[in-house]
């Protein structure tokens, strides 16, 4: 195959211990996303999507089947080699920011990019700020900050390290309209500056999946449709 | 009552939660009420035991004691004719000597007639009767010996040991002696019947020895107004009264004085549960925010909101006070096969009530005082809250703090009230209080230097180091509550530690080169120049120094009683050395007044020591009665003289012209410095040729002296310990309260890459930061106490012990590590996305 594909997903399968017993929560899903592409997850509450991405970001061990991210087998991972994995290679966005709430926001960016082992992080972590309009909030904590500020730096933080894979677990879910918009905006314009930089991001907005390459539709754990966008 | 039924309603849901959140709340007061109590208790179990068993531990219902002398004919019709039985005891110190061997050892000897014990038993081996023991074998009498003497001087039953110019076939091993108690000896016992000790040459004129009459009166509760009658005929012979009422005063106030200062310390324990009871109480607090913001939208007033949680905090509070009460109460119970032998007798294990209520209200104030604070917090969560998250931390309403004042004031006074001592409250609990100040203003100025470096670039490469720091800095470690909590019980600890570890090395080091290696006791005025020429003899002796002694009592000062005058001082209690000189003795340095010349025979005068007498508060021209041998001199102070005590040499605080005591009946003692290889050959020596002088070795007395120290210091630390135990409580209560943030944060981090052993490494720079200042704060507490007791009471060079220092760093870093490490593995070994999942 001439592209390469940046996530591909080869009969996985996701059970959870719950309190009344294992939960299954994704049936032999088959996916891949193409690299330097965008790809929306939707489909209901419930449905997986964030469990997907989970797996696909190497944050949630699938419990069988096969996942392949950026060319690498990450099924057989350990911990640390998954930690070490996702060093400058790929950046989340929560729907809740995670902010670190000890550090500051500089601090916060700064730390993703020192532990992918790039030179002058804070140079860079102030650089990125700046450009998401947060200059003046890099030595504020994030309970000092408002809800569209902190998921700006939860952004600058997922993307300062260039990574290859940007993962977006509904971004606008706790923002007000026109905060959400700015932020989906910033997301697609930052993640097509960097070349081959693939964007997966899950939503209930229509219109947000609209604008991605490709468009997963999850039921019941399982993929019922594909398209491209 | 509204606030009555939601208190209810919460107190439930706690309950089936298994009082979550309230655990390391009750075991800070459970902690601190049971140590105070079970002091307490122990105190009354020994106060009763004195008590109930005065008879036994006196020997009788009364004794009286005359120092130097036996009673006169006259003294003893009086004796006679008051009482229905009398028996003579004389005390004295001397050398009991193998005879096999010449081995020699100090010894303390008891005298006794024939009608000993007027009451209690003493308990021989062998079932021996005393009769049957002191009628000895072979023609030589018998005595009884104490283990240790057996023990030291390498003889069994049936050896002879020999006292003075007399030997006596050992008949017995004295295995109890209940009239001892509370009696501190240079040396172990010997007991022997008074008349055996003819013909020995101890009990000469002028030896030092107590003779002490033991009565028994036909109304044996009648005995406030057989002192009356006692004050009333004797007054002037130099006698002391004691009765069964308070039968070893000198127990007492040293078991007092010790249970008053555990107490206090204690009471350290329960400031810092104290502190323990305000984290948890404010946390509780903060976990309601948004229950109390929603309580206001439907209408409760601020006054009844404040009230749901205090009801709930006071029903905790009332079921700690009880198990810590049952656990106090019990303890002594649990303890009684561990205390020491002398105690064990005494004690009478039982609840005490009026120590179980001390540690009630300590417990009560303690909890009102430490929770009061973050309740009244409540007042300040506004319904806004409930979108904006929790309130910030704002002073109480003037109110609130007036009631806790006022409670304070209550604690304050209650500690003053229940020890007796406003003095030793205030130095204990100023102590106590001003280390918290400093421990809370050094966590404050830690978190704020932090701060302050976190922002510069050099220092923020180290990502586990930044992130140990961002945490500490951030307040989210509740550092303030652990460097408090665990730093108090490590400043008692350090200073404990240095004070004694300086006083031991003073007595067992630096006084060895100042001090005499003997003390000579009993030579009499014949035997003084061959005593002399003996030692002058000897190349390894490097100076002898000699003075007559007497010991007389002090009993008026200006004509009036001398206690109330110079009220409890250590010279007016009891009698004391005195002595007499003609020229200025050598090396003596008159600081007021004028020594009255060589051949002065004029009225009698006193030299006094100077800084005794500023304590008192004499001076040149007062006048002083002194009882000696039971007749009253009165003599007028004409100088002040500097005595050195430290050196354990010879310093007499009074010494009168030697014309006042003219014609007394006295001995002479003597100071002998020689080098330590020849001590043995020379007490040898002069024991053989004088076999009435006891000689006192002061190596053996310093062990001794360090051996009473070192219990003083193991009791304080005991007290020290549970201070600490408390404060680790709160660091587990910390630790504990930290966990959801520690696997929030960790979550974060893995998603960014970080690896476990990182963030492992994170959390563990935090905890081993927290106890390092904890401890060296601690430490520097401890030196600076150790410094101000061994400078300004001891009067010695203070040098830092470096085993207790590194001993207080060790225990505050490794405690705090141990704890943080053992509440990380937890958050560590979560899943980051399921830990993310509940977050969202």
């Amino acid at each position: 195959m001439d592209n390469k594909f940046a996530i591909d997903l080869q009969q996985v399968h996701l059970s959870l211990e719950g309190n009344a017993g294992p939960v299954d929560i994704l049936h032999s899903i088959d996916l891949q996303i193409t690299q330097g592409s965008s790809c929306a997850l939707v489909g209901p509450s419930g449905s997986g999507k964030s469990s997907l991405l989970m797996v696909m970001a190497g944050l949630e061990q699938a419990t069988s089947g096969r996942v392949t991210v950026l060319q690498e087998d990450i099924s057989a991972m350990s911990e640390a080699e998954l930690a070490q994995f996702r060093r400058g290679r790929v950046g989340v966005v929560f729907q809740s920011f995670h902010l670190i709430p000890s550090m500051t926001a500089l601090q916060n960016v700064a730390t993703a990019l020192e532990l992918a082992g790039q030179p002058d992080p804070f140079d860079r972590a102030r650089d990125k700020l700046s450009a998401l309009g947060l200059a003046h909030r890099c030595d504020h904590f994030p309970k000092q900050i408002s809800g569209g500020e902190q998921q700006r730096v939860a952004l600058a933080r997922a993307l300062a390290p260039n990574p290859k894979l940007v993962f977006a677990d509904e971004p606008t879910g706790n923002l007000d309209a026109a905060n959400g918009a700015s932020i989906v905006d910033s997301l697609f314009t930052l993640t097509r500056e960097q070349a081959e930089t693939t964007l997966i991001l899950v939503t209930h907005d229509i219109q947000l999946a609209q604008r991605c390459d490709q468009i997963i539709d999850l039921r019941d754990g399982r993929i019922c449709e594909s398209t491209d966008a | 009552m509204i606030a009555l039924k939601i208190a209810q309603r919460e107190l439930i849901a706690a309950w089936r939660e298994r009082l979550h959140g309230f655990r390391i709340l009750m075991l800070c007061l459970i902690f601190g009420i049971a140590s105070i109590s079970a002091i307490g208790s122990l105190r009354g179990a020994i106060d009763a035991g004195l008590n109930s068993n005065g008879r036994v531990f006196l020997g009788g219902d009364a004794e009286i004691e005359l120092t130097y002398r036996l009673a006169n004919a006259q003294e003893v019709a009086w004796m006679t004719g008051q009482s229905l039985a009398q028996s003579q005891i004389i005390d004295f110190r001397s050398m009991a000597v193998a005879p096999a061997t010449n081995k020699r050892l100090l010894t303390q000897i008891k005298a006794v007639d024939s009608v000993y014990p007027l009451v209690g038993a003493v308990t021989l081996s062998d079932d021996l009767s005393l009769p049957e023991a002191f009628a000895g074998r072979d023609g030589l009498p018998g005595a009884i010996l104490a283990p240790a003497l057996l023990r030291r001087l390498k003889i069994t039953l049936g050896d002879q040991v020999q006292f003075g110019q007399k030997n006596f076939v050992v008949m017995a091993t004295l295995l109890k002696e209940p009239d001892n108690f509370g009696n501190f000896a240079l040396g172990p016992r010997s007991l022997v019947l008074t008349k055996d000790l003819e013909g020995s040459g101890l009990l000469a004129a002028g030896t030092l020895f107590s003779s002490k009459y033991r009565l028994l009166f036909e109304d044996g509760s009648q005995l406030g107004k057989a002192q009356q009658r006692f004050d009333k005929d004797w007054p002037g012979t130099g006698a002391k009264w004691k009765d069964a009422r308070k039968a070893s005063p000198g127990a007492d106030r040293v078991i007092e004085r010790m249970s008053r200062f555990l107490i206090l310390i204690g009471l350290s324990g329960l400031v810092v549960g104290g502190i323990g009871v305000s984290a948890a109480v404010r946390a509780f607090v903060a976990k309601k925010t948004g229950h109390i913001a929603v309580l206001k939208t439907l209408g409760a007033t601020p006054g009844q909101i404040f009230w749901i949680y205090t009801i709930q905090i006071t029903v905790y509070t009332g079921l700690s006070v009880v198990l810590g009460l049952l656990l106090g109460a019990l303890t002594p119970f649990a303890a009684r096969p561990f205390l020491p032998g002398n105690l064990a007798e005494v004690a009478l294990i039982s609840i005490y009530p009026s120590a179980l209520i001390e540690a009630a209200v300590y417990g009560c104030l303690a909890a009102a005082i430490f929770s009061i604070w973050p309740l009244a917090q409540t007042e300040h969560i506004r319904p806004a809250n409930l979108f904006r998250g929790g309130a910030t931390a704002q002073w109480p309403a003037r109110r609130y703090l007036i009631v806790q004042g006022a409670l304070l004031a209550a604690a304050l006074f209650g500690a003053v009230q229940f020890s007796g001592s406003w003095s030793m409250t205030f130095w204990l609990l100023g102590g106590i209080a001003l280390s918290l100040l400093i421990l809370a203003f050094i966590s404050g100025a830690f978190q704020f230097a932090l701060r302050r470096i976190m922002r510069g670039s050099a220092f923020q490469r180290q990502l586990p180091l930044r992130a140990a720091f961002s945490a500490l800095a951030s307040g989210s470690e509740r550092t303030g509550s652990v460097v408090m909590g665990i730093g108090l019980g490590l400043t008692v600890l350090a200073a404990v530690g240095q004070i004694d570890g300086n006083l031991r090395r003073s007595i067992t080091q630096s006084l060895p080169d100042k001090a005499p290696s003997f003390f000579f006791l009993d030579i009499q005025s014949t035997q003084l120049p061959e005593f002399n020429q003996r030692l002058a003899e000897n190349p390894a002796v490097r100076n002898v120094e000699t003075a007559p002694m007497l010991r007389g009592l002090v009993t008026k000062i200006n004509d009036r009683p001398a206690a109330e005058i110079g009220g409890d001082h250590w010279v007016l209690r009891g009698d004391r050395g005195i002595s007499y000189a003609d020229g200025l003795p050598e090396k003596t340095k008159i600081t007021a007044g004028q020594w009255w010349g060589a051949g002065y025979s004029g009225s009698p005068q006193i030299s006094f020591a100077a800084e005794e007498a500023e304590e008192i508060g004499i001076g040149i021209g007062d006048q002083l009665t002194l009882n000696v041998l039971g007749r009253d001199i009165t003599a007028t102070i004409t100088s002040l003289r500097e005595v050195d005590f430290s050196t354990a040499g010879m310093g007499f605080v009074i010494l009168l012209n030697e014309a006042a005591l003219r014609g007394a009946p006295h001995s002479h003692i003597a100071t002998v410095y020689a080098e330590a290889s020849a001590e043995i050959p020379i007490l040898d020596e002069l024991n053989q040729a004088f076999p009435n002088v006891t000689g006192i070795q002061i190596r053996e007395a310093a062990a001794l002296v360090t051996g009473v120290v070192s219990s003083i210091a193991s009791a304080a630390s005991i007290g020290a310990l549970a201070t600490l135990i408390t404060g680790f409580l709160i660091l587990i209560g910390a630790a504990a309260a930290g966990t959801a943030q520690r696997a929030y944060e960790s979550a974060i981090l893995k998603t960014l890459g970080a690896t476990q052993r990182e963030i492992l490494t994170s959390f563990a720079l935090r905890s081993a930061m927290i106890g390092a200042l904890a401890a060296g704060v601690a430490l520097g507490a401890g030196l600076l106490g150790g410094w101000a007791v061994s400078h300004f009471v001891f009067e010695n060079q203070f040098e830092i012990i470096w085993i207790n220092a590194a001993l207080v760093i060790l225990g505050g870093v490794g405690l705090t590590l141990i704890t943080g490490m053992l509440f990380a593995l937890g958050p560590l070994s979560k899943s980051a996305a399921t830990e993310l999942r509940h977050r969202d």
